[in-house]
């Protein structure tokens, strides 16, 4: 029979690394946690009746990782949904709980002996999981009871869990389907998690795959006679790797856990036809004896120090020499070449031709990738999506090797491979044989994989709910330009998407608004606006305004700004509902373009700011206005108003940036009780386009214009002061002393006597008249430029 | 003109602002617990003889509105007869209420009066609720209403006063609180004040606690210079003012008993103390911290007095910087200023200090079986202000 599953407390069981920042997350998401931990050993008498001194372990470990970096937890607020304790006083209490998860250390027979007591507490039919990365589920089973060990399973989390998307679900052969159709649905929908269903074997997938990969690197160092700075330049951002590529990776995760994992696949997979890849080389062995760790001993691959003026210097290990020296710029040709194309598909074309030597690393690395994960099926999963998407959401990798492999023609890299002795799995000959030239099919808008066992194109489970741009867009597009395409999403919404260099706003996506918000008010229900690129949006394109400003050209500035004050104006100001979907960095431009929307949907890792004062100018696109609109909505009788106008003026006077879409909401730059947040990206635009639907249902009408109380002279005063006692302080510089005034001059809607009720377009004039003088000025003009050239702001 | 005499004068200990023992406390209560021991030492009395209470407070807001001058004479004396009134010369008030009460006796407006201060800094933020800077004048003059901590830094720079120097001083102010509390010399001029606290333990069950403050709580035990040169600058880049080495926001009361000479005799009362003279001085607001180097030679000129014959002088530390500047600027000499700590370690409830000061000063010259003592502190938008007491 069928019951409804409710997550409402969870309990982890060890608060270390992992345990406490699972905790974290599900406090993130808003499930009530009891963390627990062994007491310390050496308690006295007197202290063993101490509640606080028994859990020691426990509240120093949360603490730490309260105070880590980047944060685990989405707000300060979230801590108190978490309450710890100790196995010896509160282990009871897991009895009240819906799931437990074990995070103890790994090794078997201390996660026996806390199963055992698990099971003495455990209420029948809870969850009970363990987040062990290379012990195999089903050698946990024996002396078990059958109720657990139908509610028993792997739930692989990955480090750090707020961050990295990977969840592994690895059943044993006695874990019930309820079970794992629960906990795939669980994971996706309320962890926000990309989800990957496993078989029992070592090490799972992403990170037998992962570190496969990383030991094969390990090999080619010292067969290429490559540095460990040129690995790392070889294999970060340029090949859609994250910016700490091999090494430094390792040094972030920890030797000893690559080791650990190394060394279980080497003991438990005879049959890998590589396993001498997963044999330690010498450099390592003699790093593991120094306990060169990495981040966790101060110092690994690479090791950060001061030189002999006290300046910061970072230094690589040799791996020859075992002796450090300061780290050196990697030349290639082939990067140089490469680095000029933006599409990642393109790039990997360019490297895999190049005729240096970094031409000669990425053959080989790549072909003996692909080799290896062709090998792995059916043995570790029968569905090669799952490796693509165990990489992807566990190692940060932008496409997967099987992705990578369709990019770069299946058919002629196969030659290519049997050229330099790769053996290939006889499946991928059988594919190809049979006319399927790639691994994936885009059909009909689905996203369809070359299924080993059935030989046939299959459809990717689990991805009803998902909206994906990139199958759907040929489909369904009925207007595009050059830089925007609107796509039917079904039921009567359309989606705008934009896809500019780091989504910035120009001239085309401001277009692209307009028409978008003509054609849905037409023939549409509603209009989402939401893209799936690395980032919403980084904001307006300054190059532009940069090129305007230092000709002087400020009639066409002007004309810009009104441009953009009308888009965003015109997003409130339609006849059919517009909702945003925030992702990732929605950094001034695009910021103001979500503080107009009738709905904001934003996904947990939203990144919110109005961060123009960084360029020298305050928001001209609506943002200023909107500030002011927001503290006045804010307003009630008797209220003394100026801590609320201050509150919205340091959003922007400070280019505040929301680290989480909850402190979007506390900085008012997301609207509480209005604005919701997805935890998932996979269930973004799926949601927002529900809310559409549902703003559209309920009867829509274009709201109408209110006035917005601004505060004059009394407003004025406090922020002159307060510009003036900074700057006095040397805590800003006369330019930000500049831009706060002109700032306060159009958030309190000028020098009027008295509070008063203003049009929107009064402040808009404000607004426009303060970007254009501040256009005018020199150091506004080198801000720009720095970001420009630089990528950060400049304070001048 | 006529002579008023001094005949009486308390203080209640002084709390850490918003962690401390007086957080619970509202100004209003505080101020007529001192006032009702002030009244009971001077049993020959009818309260409905005073003719005014006079009281001196900062941020005369929220729980410190409603004029809390006449809120305190009904509270604290019980009879609807003694009027009462809230004055504000920021950090000199508890000082100009009592020079106030000095002239209107002496000019014949009234007979007797109950002067001081009150300030409990704990519920209100500092500078009050909701502050208003004039546009206009900000335009020009935004220093008229900097910070007090940046006006401290001023002082220090032009005035050379080294962080060292400065935390030096502190560390001394705190050693010379310490010694005075535990030799007990402020026992005599303590108020015990009874503190009840109503609140939900774990349970969610309502508890009454109950507990007696009569112990300043500011001064440190266990500091040492190192640990005061260790704190961060609070107010600019790169400054020397910091949470050490600056006054503590704290809470308080101090209230003096005022007498004309016909009422002392009459009484048969035997007065303590006279207000021989007061002066207020102005200088420009981003230095304010050296005010009392102008109000001071007009005060001694006044009282037909040279700095020599001052014998201990109360000077409000509101920060070591321009203690220090005005200490060196006067030549003043430091064995006799704040002999038992400054506000840096007893702290600084504003509009209490003054009424303070003067209660440490009597008591201590008195101790001293001396004559001649000075009560001064500088003033926020750049004032200072001095009082020299004859003690009897």
């Amino acid at each position: 029979m069928n019951r409804n599953r409710h997550i409402n407390k969870v309990a982890i069981i060890g608060s270390g690394i992992m345990g406490s920042r699972i905790a974290c997350h599900f406090a993130n998401i808003g499930v009530e946690v009891l963390l627990l931990d062994i007491i310390p050993f050496n308690l006295s008498k007197e202290e063993k009746k101490n509640k606080n001194k028994k859990n020691a372990i426990v509240n120093k470990a949360l603490q730490n990782t309260l105070e880590s970096k980047p944060s685990p937890i989405y707000s300060k607020s979230f801590t108190s949904r978490i309450s710890t304790g100790n196995l010896e006083d509160d282990l009871c209490k897991i009895s009240d709980v819906d799931w437990i998860i074990e995070v103890v250390v790994e090794k078997i027979d201390i996660k026996k002996k806390v199963f055992k007591e698990i099971e003495k507490h455990r209420k029948k039919g809870t969850i009970i999981s363990t987040n062990t990365s290379g012990i195999s589920i089903e050698s946990m089973l024996n002396e078990r009871s059958e109720d657990f060990q139908k509610h028993f399973c792997g739930t692989h989390f990955f480090n750090p869990p707020r961050y990295l998307k990977l969840l592994e679900i690895i059943p044993s052969s006695k874990t019930s389907a309820e079970i794992i159709d629960f906990l795939m649905d669980y994971g996706n929908r309320f962890l926000g998690k990309d989800m990957v269903l496993c078989k029992d074997t070592p090490a799972f997938i992403a990170n037998r795959i992962g570190v496969a990969n990383i030991m094969s690197l390990f090999h080619i160092v010292e067969d290429l006679n490559l540095s460990i700075e040129e690995i790392d330049s070889l294999t970060g951002p340029i090949i859609g790797r994250p910016k700490s590529a091999t090494f430094r990776t390792c040094d972030l995760v920890g030797l000893d856990t690559l080791i650990h994992v190394a060394n279980g696949v080497y003991q438990n997979c005879p049959n890998d036809e590589v396993k001498d890849n997963f044999k330690l080389p010498e450099f390592i062995k003699k790093m593991n004896k120094n306990q060169w760790l990495g981040d966790k001993s101060k110092q690994g691959f690479y090791k950060k120090s001061k030189d002999k003026n006290g300046k910061r210097v970072i230094e690589v290990l040799n791996i020859n020499t075992m002796q450090y020296a300061p780290k050196k710029r990697a030349k290639f040709a082939t990067i140089a070449a490469a680095k000029q194309e933006d599409n990642l598909l393109k790039r990997l074309k360019i490297l895999v031709k190049g005729k240096d030597k970094a031409g000669e690393f990425y053959r080989k690395s790549f072909y003996s990738t692909f080799a290896y994960v062709s090998h792995r099926i059916p043995e570790i999963t029968d569905d090669l999506y799952k490796i693509d998407r165990a990489l992807c959401a566990g190692f940060g990798w932008e496409i997967g090797p099987f992705q990578m492999w369709d990019a770069l023609d299946v058919v002629d890299t196969l030659s290519k491979m049997e050229e330099e002795d790769f053996k290939v799995a006889n499946w991928v000959y059988n594919m190809v044989k049979s006319g399927k030239k790639s691994f994936y099919t885009n059909k009909n808008g689905t996203l369809n994989y070359y299924n080993v066992s059935t030989k046939e194109q299959k459809k990717i489970a689990g991805m009803e709910n998902f909206i994906v741009l990139d199958n759907i867009r040929k489909k369904n597009k009925i207007w595009s330009n050059s830089g925007c395409n609107l796509i039917d999403i079904g039921d009567g919404i359309v989606n705008l998407e934009w896809r500019t260099k780091m989504n910035s706003i120009g001239g085309e996506v401001l277009e692209g608004i307009q028409q978008s918000i003509k054609i849905a008010e037409k023939n549409h229900k509603g209009l989402v606006i939401a893209n799936q690129g690395v980032n919403f949006s980084v904001g307006a394109n300054i190059a532009m305004i940069f090129m305007m400003a230092i000709e002087q050209e400020y009639d066409e500035i002007d004309f810009a700004v009104r441009a953009f004050q009308r888009t965003t104006g015109r997003i409130r100001n339609s006849s059919i509902p517009v909702v945003v979907a925030t992702h990732g960095m929605t950094l001034g431009g695009g910021c103001e373009i979500a503080l107009h929307a009738d709905h904001v949907q934003a996904c947990a890792e939203t990144y919110i700011g109005l961060v123009e004062m960084g360029v020298g100018v305050i928001p001209g696109g609506g943002g200023t206005k909107e500030m002011a609109k927001r503290a006045s909505d804010a307003y009630f009788s008797g209220d003394i108003q100026l801590p609320t106008i201050k509150k919205r003026y340091l959003n922007i006077g400070m280019a505040k940036v929301a680290t989480s879409a909850q402190e979007g909401i506390e900085l008012d730059l997301l609207l509480k009780n209005r604005d919701k947040v997805t935890i998932g990206f996979n269930n973004l635009i799926n949601d927002a386009k529900e809310v559409t639907l549902n703003l559209a249902n309920k009867g829509y009408t274009k709201p109408t214009i209110e006035k917005i109380k601004v505060l004059g002279k009394q407003g004025l005063g406090m922020f002159m002061v307060g510009a003036h006692s900074m700057h006095a302080a040397g805590y800003i510089t006369q330019h930000e002393k500049l831009m706060s005034e002109k700032l306060a001059y159009t958030i309190c809607g000028g020098d009027l006597s008295s509070p008063t009720l203003v049009s929107e377009q009064y402040l808009l004039d404000l607004e426009r008249e303060a970007f254009l003088s501040l256009c005018g000025e020199r150091k506004t003009l080198e801000r720009i430029e720095h970001m420009l050239k630089k990528g950060k702001p400049l304070r001048n | 003109m006529r002579t008023a005499y001094i005949v009486a004068g308390y203080r209640s200990a002084v709390g850490k602002s918003g962690k401390g023992v007086f957080k619970f406390t509202r100004p209003d209560d505080l101020a007529a617990d001192v006032i009702k021991h002030l009244v009971a030492s001077i049993p020959e009395l009818d309260k409905e003889k005073i003719d005014d209470v006079i009281c001196g407070n900062a941020t005369p807001e929220a729980e410190q509105g409603l004029n809390i001058g006449r809120m305190i004479s009904l509270m604290g004396l019980d009879t609807i007869k003694v009027p009462g009134m809230t004055v504000n010369r920021y950090c000199s008030s508890g000082l100009e209420t009592i020079a106030i009460a000095n002239a209107k006796i002496q000019n014949g407006m009234a007979e007797c009066i109950i002067a001081g201060g009150v300030e409990c800094m704990s519920p209100i933020p500092f500078g009050g609720w909701r502050i208003v800077p004039n546009y206009d004048v900000a335009k020009n003059n935004a220093d008229w209403y900097w910070n007090m901590g940046l006006t401290a830094e001023e002082v220090a720079k032009r005035w050379n006063i080294s962080r060292l120097d400065q935390d030096k001083f502190a560390f001394k102010s705190h050693q010379k609180a310490l010694n005075a509390i535990e030799k007990g010399y402020f026992k005599r001029e303590i108020v015990p004040i009874t503190v009840k606290e109503i609140y939900l333990d774990q349970n969610e069950k309502k508890q009454i606690k109950k507990y007696v403050v009569d112990t300043d709580e500011g001064p440190r035990k266990g500091g040492s210079i190192e640990a005061l040169q260790k704190l961060k600058p609070v107010f600019t880049e790169g400054g020397s003012v910091t949470a050490g080495n600056a006054s503590q926001t704290s809470d308080g009361a101090a209230f003096v008993l005022l007498m004309s000479e016909d009422m002392v005799n009459k009484l048969n009362i035997t007065p303590i103390a006279k207000l021989i003279s007061y002066s207020v001085a102005g200088v420009e607001p981003k230095y304010m911290g050296i005010g009392p180097i102008e109000a001071v030679p007009i005060a001694l000129k006044k009282a037909g007095l040279k700095l020599d014959d001052i014998e201990l002088i109360e000077l409000n530390e509101a920060f070591a910087s321009q203690s220090l500047a005005v200490i060196r600027e006067l030549k003043l000499n430091q064995d006799i200023v704040n002999v038992n700590g400054g506000a840096i370690a007893l702290g600084h409830p504003l509009g209490c200090t003054g009424g303070k000061l003067t209660v440490q000063l009597i008591n201590e010259i008195k101790k001293r079986n001396q004559k001649y003592g000075m009560v001064s502190m500088c003033v926020g938008a750049g004032q200072g202000a001095a009082g020299i007491f004859e003690i009897l």
